[in-house]
Parts: structure tokens; sequence; C-alpha cells
């Protein structure tokens, strides 16, 4: 199957998948499931200016990320992880902002290959 | 057995082991401790996959409360994490999230050709008590060999010398032992135990230097002089330098 994305990448849902649409369909959900609930946390986090709990929401969403291959936020997510206590609010507020909208467009995506593909 | 909180690693978890290693079973899931416990006390599983940090308790917390521990146990962690360093100074097994396939099959490799659960359950007895004695002088190095298991207090360790990818561990009553570890490997288990990287090739435990004859070198309480490469020196002297000695 050809999934043309730009903000995840889809090879390794296929490779577990193995071709079984069901199977993959199960992981795109979950990501539809989980991703947004720990966005809404991340942005309470961010209003709230809670340092750990960033730095907790974002360790969280790491394995589901690599898997779906969103790339552009690996390295702000790992700085994350390191800096989080140390860099400015001004600097982990933008971070956190740049985390969230791209995971926005990154679900945007996700739901269009849902009703494309898989309705 | 997989117990971990998040459903993504636990469904990517069961369907890799079901593809690709038809020989493991896996007969149950659990996501969080308190049910990982309430179904370990039913269950008797051979290996258990353990969330390092759930959202109820760490896995190492889900470990000391049970009252038997008659299974091997693979810890899962996402990348860097902390617990990374007190697992390998444990000598336990632990897999990077999202689990790579290579990485499982060695992991399951081990678990096949290691120590039997007896030497495990000693291993995660001996992690218990390390957690819960913050002083490295009371602590228990574990390392994997090829003749099994091998523990050092930490406090009888003088120092360790590399040689590429072996390195030798001098006991302060003159024993030596060579392990498969480089010196790097040891050093950032170590690190944060008293110990300091005073040259490429020595790493010191600090509570046996007895004193600095020299800005490059160290002598150790065994009489042993070491050397101190040019970019540590000034760190050690002002470390030396702060010390109180008796």
């Amino acid at each position: 199957m050809d999934f043309p994305t730009s903000h995840i990448d889809l090879s390794n849902v296929e490779a577990i998948s193995r071709g079984d649409p069901q199977r993959m369909k199960k992981y795109i959900l979950q990501f539809q499931e989980l991703i947004p609930e720990r966005l809404l946390l991340l942005k309470e986090a961010l209003q709230t200016k809670n340092r750990v709990q960033i730095r907790q929401i974002t360790h969280k969403m790491i394995p589901q990320l690599q898997f779906f291959g969103v790339r552009e936020i690996s390295v702000p997510i790992s700085r994350l992880e390191y800096e989080y206590m140390s860099m400015s609010m001004e600097e982990l507020e933008g971070i956190v902002s740049h985390i969230i909208s791209t995971l926005e467009r990154a679900l945007d995506e996700v739901s269009k290959i849902l009703k494309e593909r898989f309705d | 057995m997989i117990i971990d909180d998040d459903p993504f690693i636990r469904d990517l978890l069961t369907d890799k082991l079901n593809q690709y290693f038809p020989e493991v079973k896996v007969i149950g899931t659990a996501e969080n401790g308190k049910e990982g416990i309430r179904i370990l006390n039913g269950a008797n599983p051979q290996l258990v996959f353990l969330d390092v940090e759930m959202n109820d308790m760490t896995g190492f917390e889900m470990l000391g409360k049970l009252t038997q521990i008659n299974f091997k146990t693979i810890f899962i962690t996402s990348y860097r994490h902390y617990a990374i360093k007190a697992i390998r100074f444990n000598a336990l097994d632990y897999l990077l999230k999202p689990i790579d396939l290579e990485e499982l099959r060695n992991a399951i490799s081990r678990f096949k050709s290691q120590s039997t659960s007896t030497e495990f359950q000693e291993s995660i007895q001996q992690a218990l008590v390390n957690f819960g004695n913050p002083n490295p002088k009371d602590q228990i190095l574990s390392l994997n060999t090829q003749d099994g298991l091998l523990r050092i207090p930490l406090k009888d360790i003088v120092h360790i010398q590399g040689d590429r990818n072996y390195s030798s561990i001098f006991l302060s009553k003159g024993k030596k032992h060579v392990v498969s570890k480089t010196l790097s490997d040891l050093e950032e288990i170590l690190a944060d135990k008293n110990f300091f990287r005073c040259h490429k090739s020595h790493l010191v435990n600090k509570t046996h230097i007895q004193s600095q004859p020299n800005s490059f070198s160290i002598q150790l309480a065994t009489d042993l002089i070491l050397p101190i490469s040019r970019r540590k020196r000034d760190e050690f002297t002002v470390w030396f330098n702060s010390q109180t000695w008796d």
C-alpha cells in the first residue's frame, strides 16, 4: 500500500502489519486515540508551566512517535528530555508549541489516511 | 507476560512476539503494576516484560511487592531513561521502546541461554537491596561473565584497568577479575558511585586514593601509583584538595 505522507512515516506500521489492513488500522486508530489525550495533557501542563509534567508527557509519547516516524520533532523532544529544567520558560514554551502543532498536523494526516484508505 | 501502562507498547510487543517468536506464548498483559501483581500471583510465566516507569509504581517497586519471583524479567524503557544505569549496574536485561526486532531477538536468546530463574531472583533481590542503599559503599556491582554472574562489593574495588574490549578489576585483597566490558562501559555505570576516570586506561575508586604524590599521579591505598592524564589533572586536584583526609 502506498501512503504519501509528510509528517508521519508508516514504514514501521506496514512492517509489523505484514500487509494485513486490519492490523494496520489498529495501530493507526491507536495513534489517533492516544496522541490527542496526551496533547490535551501537554496543553494543560504548558498552561500551568509544569516543567516536570511536560517532560513526563513527551517522554511517554516517544515510542509511538518513533514508531510512526514523526522525525520532525525528535530533536526538540530529545532536548526536553535533558534540558526541561534548565532551558528558559520562553524556549520551553516555544518547543512545546512546535511539538503540539506538528502532532496536530500528523493527526490530520492520520485522519485522512483512515478516511481514504480504511473506510 | 507483558506489563506496561502504554497500550501501544503492549500491542506492539505482543504482535512482534507472535509473529517472530512462535515458541514464545504471551499468556497475559497488564496495564499497571497493581494488575501485574494480581496476575502474577495467579499465573506462572517464565518471562515478564516489565515497564520501568508505570503510572502507579515503578517496575522495581512492583517486583519488591511480590512474595516470590520465579520468572525472569526483561525491563522495557524509553531511551536514555535514568533507570538504565541502575539496570546495567545490576546486570539485568532491558529493551528500549519501541522495541527493535534485532534487540528483541538478542534478548530472547539471552533469556534462553543465560542464568536460571533462581539466579535471576538473586539478582533482583540484590538490585532491590542496592536501591535501598543509596550509599555506594554498601552496594554490590553485578556483572555477567562467561562463568556466570559475578558480584563485587563496590567498596572492594580499588581500580579498574581497561584494555580494549576487556577490563581488569583489581580488588583490595589482591584479587583480580577480568570482564568483557570496556572501561567506558564500566565508567558509565560507576560514574556516580564515587569512581573517577583518571586516565584513558584507568578508573579508580576514590575511596581507595591515598595521596597525590605529584600533579600527574595518584597513589592508592595498595601503594600502587596510577597516572592522571593531562586533561584530568585540574579536575582531580580540585576534588583531591576539597577532601578532608584523616
